[in-house]
């Protein structure tokens, strides 16, 4: 059984090696756009049911980013409804069998953290400035810079280490099963992979807007706290 | 365990590519599907804000318009009210009066009819009297009731003042003597004698006879009458009647 943790190098384009999971990323990708181009045809102001399904899932989406930041959807949207759709489709992919989705390999989710940690540095800067983004390092005190700058770094690097290690070990145990067991045997971990692949894309995504939010947030300029004027004692003359 | 930088990178651009492909044909067009409903809803709801607010506003004037209706009709009534009430006491103001002219007027035909009845009650009564007069004197002597009379003529004269003497006495035509019958012409002499006696001088006498005085003996002169008959004596009481009642 070959390891998981090794990429399956199909082919060389020059010094670039084409891995199994980025061929299986340029499926899913040309999926997914076929997909949106078929679905999001002839849309109208009155929806049919395959218009209210699309529209459920962008209102379900943005709702949760309102939620989550308690700021307008409509910049985030793009961003964080990509990596749910593709980290969910890219881990239910193993279904297909012979077929290992692209997030068990190590370069695909360092690929989404690392756009992660890109996408946070972006929305800081866009929404509070340089200045801004890096005093959000500062917070809540000077103090904390380097654990900030460490925390940064760690939590992408645990982002893509739970995703790894969910979808990897998936997908290990199901080949060791399979292998043992027979063909039939697997099922029910695969039905128990597919809650676990939508609950990962789920966490992903949540967990990059609620560093994005975070990051904003700090780097917003703070209000200063007027003095409390009560309790506020008046005596009668 | 190793990381292939190669792959990173390219699966890092991979997703850089999908998010844009999907952004731009499949989270912006159906949001913008959603935000065209919506405002598309905002409208409807506007629209029908509207149409409801004009809806209101139309009841509002209906209903001031109703109310208006209301008082005007309540107004006319009043009006029709009071102009039927003026024309029904106009009415029977007018009424009131044609029936008080017809009662007046039938009072004074009634009086009239009774004046008329009273007044030809009398005349029968009269002319009754005339004929009960004429049948009592048919039974009594002439002779008799003419002395009586020319004692009343001479009395009746003596009864006179000087001046109605006096002129009697100057009367240039004559004294004209009315009696019942004819005189003969003793009795002419003795009635001749007896106004001599009581005019002192006595101008010609022409003596002529009257059935209609029933009995007595009158003096006639073209400016003067001595009535003295049962004929003047019923006149007279026939007046008296009529003025008593």
């Amino acid at each position: 059984m070959k390891s998981p943790l090794q990429a399956n190098v199909l082919f060389q384009l020059g010094p670039v090696p084409i891995t199994e999971a980025v061929i299986t990323t340029w499926a899913i990708m040309v999926v997914l756009i076929l997909g949106s181009l078929l679905l999001t045809r002839h849309l109208a102001t009155r929806p049919g049911k395959r218009q209210a399904m699309l529209e459920l899932i962008v209102v379900t989406l943005d709702t949760q980013i309102r939620e989550t930041t308690g700021a307008a959807p409509a910049s985030y949207r793009g961003f964080i409804g990509t990596l749910f759709l593709f980290i969910l489709v890219a881990n239910w992919s193993s279904l297909i069998p012979g077929l290992t989705p692209p997030t068990a390999q190590l370069e695909t989710d360092a690929a989404l953290a690392l756009l992660v940690f890109l996408s946070i540095i972006w929305f800081g800067i866009s929404k509070g400035g340089v200045r801004g983004y890096f005093k959000s390092f500062a917070a809540p005190n000077l103090i904390m810079i380097p654990l900030n700058i460490l925390e940064s770094v760690t939590r992408i690097f645990s982002m893509f280490v739970r995703l790894f290690g969910n979808v990897m070990s998936g997908v290990f145990v199901i080949g060791i099963v399979a292998s043992l067991a027979g063909l039939l045997v697997p099922i029910p971990l695969m039905a128990l992979d597919l809650l676990t692949g939508l609950v990962q894309a789920y966490i992903f995504a949540v967990l990059a807007m609620v560093f994005i939010t975070a990051t904003v947030e700090e780097s917003q300029p703070t209000v200063k706290d007027s003095t409390p004027v009560s309790p506020l004692l008046e005596r009668e003359s | 365990m190793s990381i292939d930088f190669w792959s990173l990178g390219l699966q890092a651009v991979n997703v850089i590519i999908l998010i844009w492909l999907l952004s731009r044909f499949f989270w912006r067009p159906v949001a913008a599907a959603i935000s065209k409903r919506q405002d598309a809803v905002g409208t409807l709801l506007s629209d029908a804000q509207t149409a409801k607010t004009n809806a209101d506003t139309l009841l509002a004037e209906v209903t001031t318009a109703r109310e208006g209706i209301a008082a005007e009709r309540e107004t006319m009534l009043t009006e029709a009210a009071k102009t039927a009430e003026i024309a029904a006491n106009l009415t029977l103001t007018n009424a009131q009066k044609q029936a008080q002219t017809l009662i007046d007027t039938a009072q004074l035909e009634s009086v009239r009819e009774a004046d008329a009845l009273r007044a030809e009650l009398t005349a029968q009564a009269t002319q009754l009297a005339v004929n009960i007069a004429q049948k009592l004197l048919s039974r009594l002597d002439t002779a008799v009731v003419q002395s009586a009379f020319v004692g009343l003529l001479v009395e009746a004269i003596g009864a006179l003042s000087a001046d109605d003497r006096q002129s009697l006495r100057a009367a240039d035509q004559g004294i004209e003597m009315v009696s019942t019958l004819d005189i003969n012409e003793q009795d002419k002499a003795t009635l001749t004698q007896a106004l001599g006696q009581a005019l002192g001088s006595l101008p010609a006498l022409t003596f002529v006879s009257d059935s209609e005085l029933i009995a007595g003996l009158e003096i006639k002169t073209p400016h003067f009458a001595l009535h003295n008959s049962w004929q003047s004596d019923l006149t007279t009481i026939a007046k008296a009647l009529n003025h008593a009642e």
